[in-house]
């Protein structure tokens, strides 16, 4: 099937008035997003992200292998992303349906394309090996706004993310433990976030990270990539009715807002879990190390 | 030996599901279970009395391969002798199981799951009950090793898998039934009937048919039976979604 | 109930949890099933008559005796799969129609059910609702068919009366639907079908008569529970507030279906979620 069921039309009217007197339904303002939760756990790399009731576990991982003939200097990077029967009981387990296809693309636009990780530090030996960082995107729970989720999911996961160690010796690669040597965290060049917007009432009303049910009654959406600078790396609006430039000119300052509150929320985590790290110190390391 | 850890009903669009941390593997599974679902495009393979079991294992950090199409196998067998098909409303339906491995190492590419199969059983089990689907009986599993000098090690990590001599899952019914005996490696029978003693008791906890005060000592090694612990996992969320009721009463 | 018992699939049903009553059959819900014990009684004297059948639980839960209707069944979890069950009450959705019947959606990813044309109160070929996709109707489940893969039927009337019973059966105009869990759909079914007056509520539950005190000078709302966990609300009396009544009401009854609120705390969110949609009491 690999569609999530239709609206009914009470619900696609309501959704539509109520936006009309500025209300939604959970009781949010137009460019409010939901309570946004970012966790880290053991691994480095495995972030967990709670955006209203939509919920991702993002892994990064890191492993060696030669990089390709034409860019020899390049390390890999990989999203990958399987809507699973998991998210939603609409997607089937196994085939790519649309909103896959559509969402890995944006993903790979706002973060590969933007260069967010510089691939070039993947490097150890020239056409010979390198890096391959690949983030794997689980979709736990599904209502709405997959984009921005994932986005913040693997922003978090690369800048959390440390590979071992590996140096070059007598033409050997050698790879280090992680408990041998203190692990290396990746290049991250800029950091871009995705923000989506949602139209109705014929581009009237536009509102930021919608729910499911609002998804499905919307007009058309308008993505934004841009980092905290403000520099935008990816606009697009595949699909729907037509919408006006100027939504475009006043939701990019919206996005950019929302880029900085989301980016400062991943940075809180991100130091809150250094510190509790730190503070496990050495001696959680070596345990760790004990288990595995 | 730490007891492994479970939460059910951990997802909201899932009709059912579980998170599953085992202590000594380190892995931490989420389960989720859509059923009765219809399964659109598969009308033909469908049994018609009975209900259709899909799992579908997704590893943590790397594509699906051959190793997880061998394991969804596996559980698919041993659910299917667990799972009443033929209740109301499930024939011609499908039981959909999604199992993620969402922490932990993964397992390398093309390498048996033996290690995580218990793990990946007991989140099945779990989010089957979450989801309510009619069983005829629980089950639990447990994963040994057992090394060159015949010692058998309970729930081994990936790499005391990998020196081992063999490594054996097995998994029985809350009735006592034997459903599912994978090993892999060179043994003899007495070390699998060792191995099948020593995985009872983790399991059961009950008495074993040799008292003798080796044995005993097992017993206490390996503290609560597992059956114990999942079934207080599921008393555990039956008393938090009836909070109402058993207030009120 | 002094302490609830729960059970795992494959455990017996003790026989003091039985109702004593044994002049009624006894009957048996969800989750429970009868077995022939395979093996010959225990080896005792004394009880010739031992029991041959024992019933065992099939899902996990409370076990739940009605004494009364000599009933016997297991409230299992509340975010269950809705699986049709003659005569619940339910909300369902036209998918598309065909000469004799609407096929209507009651779960998600679930066969279509169908809906009679002529299964209205009053309706004849000329006077049958005009319905589309994407209309809701309040619905019986009328039957479930026979054998696996049977199509279930449902019905807006009762066919031996002709009339919309119990009443509000029918198509479902305007209004908003919100999704809840089965287990808080039966709840809200119970709550809201008694009359009596209690302190506590029924099934836990003071939402409903709370918002209803709250909205009256408002214009009050309709409200149908359908038990596939969907509930439909309307408000269109209350003239310029009732979206924002509409909404409060959804987001009081999803609050307290994913948290699990004592009547004090529902009584306490039923006043903020008004007091911040700046709705006057």
């Amino acid at each position: 099937m690999n569609k999530e069921a239709p609206l009914s039309i009470a619900e696609r009217d309501f959704i539509l008035n109520a936006l009309r007197e500025d209300v939604r339904l959970d009781g949010r303002a137009a460019d409010q997003l939901r309570p946004l939760k970012v966790s880290f756990g053991e691994e480095y790399g495995h972030v967990k992200v709670q955006l209203g009731r939509t919920s991702l576990v993002i892994r990064v991982s890191a492993e060696v292998t030669k990089p390709h003939e034409d860019r020899p200097f390049d390390g890999l990077f990989t999203i990958a992303m399987e809507l699973t029967a998991m998210g939603s009981p609409a997607w089937d387990n196994g085939r790519q349906g649309d909103l896959e296809t559509y969402v890995t693309n944006v993903l790979d636009r706002v973060i590969r394309h933007s260069n967010a990780l510089d691939t070039e530090s993947l490097c150890i030996v020239k056409g010979v090996s390198c890096w391959s960082i690949r983030a794997d995107v689980h979709v736990t729970d599904y209502d709405g706004n997959l984009i921005d989720g994932a986005c913040i999911g693997i922003m978090a996961g690369l800048q959390h993310f440390r590979r071992p160690d590996a140096v070059v010796k007598d033409g050997q690669v050698i790879v280090y433990g992680l408990d041998q040597r203190v692990p290396v965290a990746l290049n991250i060049t800029h950091k871009p976030l995705a923000v989506t917007f949602h139209t109705f009432d014929e581009g009237k009303r536009v509102i930021l990270d919608a729910t499911r049910k609002e998804e499905q009654a919307a007009e058309a959406d308008v993505v934004f990539g841009l980092n905290n600078a403000g520099d935008v790396c990816f606009m697009s609006k595949f699909s729907g009715s037509p919408v006006d430039a100027m939504v475009f000119v006043n939701k990019t300052s919206v996005a950019l807002d929302k880029v900085k509150e989301i980016n400062a929320i991943i940075d809180k985590a991100l130091q809150a879990d250094l510190a509790m790290r730190a503070k496990k110190g050495m001696a959680e390391e070596s345990r760790a190390e004990n288990d595995r | 030996m730490v007891a492994p850890s479970a939460t059910l009903s951990t997802l909201n669009r899932a009709d059912g599901s579980a998170s599953y941390q085992c202590p000594s593997t380190g892995s931490n599974i989420l389960g989720s279970v859509n059923a009765p679902v219809e399964l659109p495009g598969r009308r033909d393979a469908l049994k018609p009395e009975d209900a259709t079991i899909e799992v579908f294992v997704k590893p943590g950090t790397a594509p699906a391969g051959v190793g997880e199409r061998y394991v969804e196998g596996i559980i698919k067998t041993l659910l299917g002798r667990v799972i009443l098909g033929r209740e109301k409303g499930y024939p011609r339906r499908g039981v959909v199981i999604t199992l993620a491995v969402i922490g932990g190492e993964s397992v390398g590419r093309g390498d048996p799951y033996l290690v995580l199969l218990p793990a990946l059983l007991h989140t099945a089990l779990l989010a089957l009950l979450s989801a309510s689907v009619p069983l005829s009986m629980t089950f639990s599993a447990t994963v040994l090793a057992v090394d060159a000098s015949g010692q058998i090690r309970r729930e081994p990590s990936a790499e005391d898998a990998a020196t081992a001599q063999s490594v054996h899952v097995l998994a029985f019914s809350s009735k006592g039934h034997l459903l599912l005996n994978e090993s892999q490696g060179s043994f003899d029978f007495d070390t699998w009937e060792k191995v099948r003693q020593r995985a009872s008791a983790i399991c059961h906890g009950t008495q074993l048919v040799s008292a003798d005060g080796d044995v005993a000592m097992v017993e206490d090694v390996d503290g609560r039976p597992l059956e114990g612990t999942l079934r207080e996992t599921v008393e555990d969320q039956v008393y938090r979604d009836y909070n109402w009721k058993i207030n009120a009463a | 109930m002094s302490s609830p018992l729960v059970l795992l699939p494959g455990d017996e049903v003790p026989s003091e949890y039985l109702p004593a009553s044994s002049s009624a059959p006894l009957r048996l819900g969800a989750g429970l099933r009868l077995l022939s014990q395979p093996h010959p009684t225990t080896t005792s004297s004394s009880s010739t008559q031992a029991p041959s059948h024992v019933l065992t639980a099939t899902q996990a839960g409370i076990l739940s005796t009605d004494t009364k209707r000599n009933a016997l069944s297991i409230l299992s979890f509340p975010h269950r799969r809705y699986i049709p069950t003659a005569n619940d009450l339910v909300i369902a959705q036209i998918h598309h129609s065909s000469p004799d019947y609407f096929h209507c959606m009651i779960t998600p990813q679930a066969p279509h059910a169908v809906l009679g044309q002529l299964s209205f109160e009053g309706a004849t070929k000329k006077t049958r609702p005009m319905l589309k996709q994407g209309d809701l109707v309040y619905a019986r489940v009328l039957s479930i068919g026979l054998g696996a893969g049977a199509e279930v039927e449902l019905a807006c009337v009762n066919p031996a009366t002709g009339r919309a019973e119990p009443g509000g059966l029918g198509p479902l105009n305007g209004g908003m639907v919100f999704d809840i869990s089965t287990g808080m759909a039966s709840r809200l079914m119970r709550a809201s079908s008694s009359t009596g007056e209690q302190q506590d509520g029924v099934a836990g539950l003071v939402v409903l008569d709370e918002l209803g005190k709250k909205l009256e000078k408002a214009g009050g709302f309709e409200i149908a529970i359908g038990r596939n966990g969907k509930v439909w609300v309307d408000c269109s009396n209350s003239g310029d507030v009732a979206v924002k009544a509409t909404v409060a009401i959804g987001r009081c009854l999803t609050t307290i279906d994913e948290h699990d609120l004592n009547p004090a705390d529902q009584k306490k969110l039923v006043s903020r979620v008004l007091r911040e949609l700046k709705i006057e009491v």
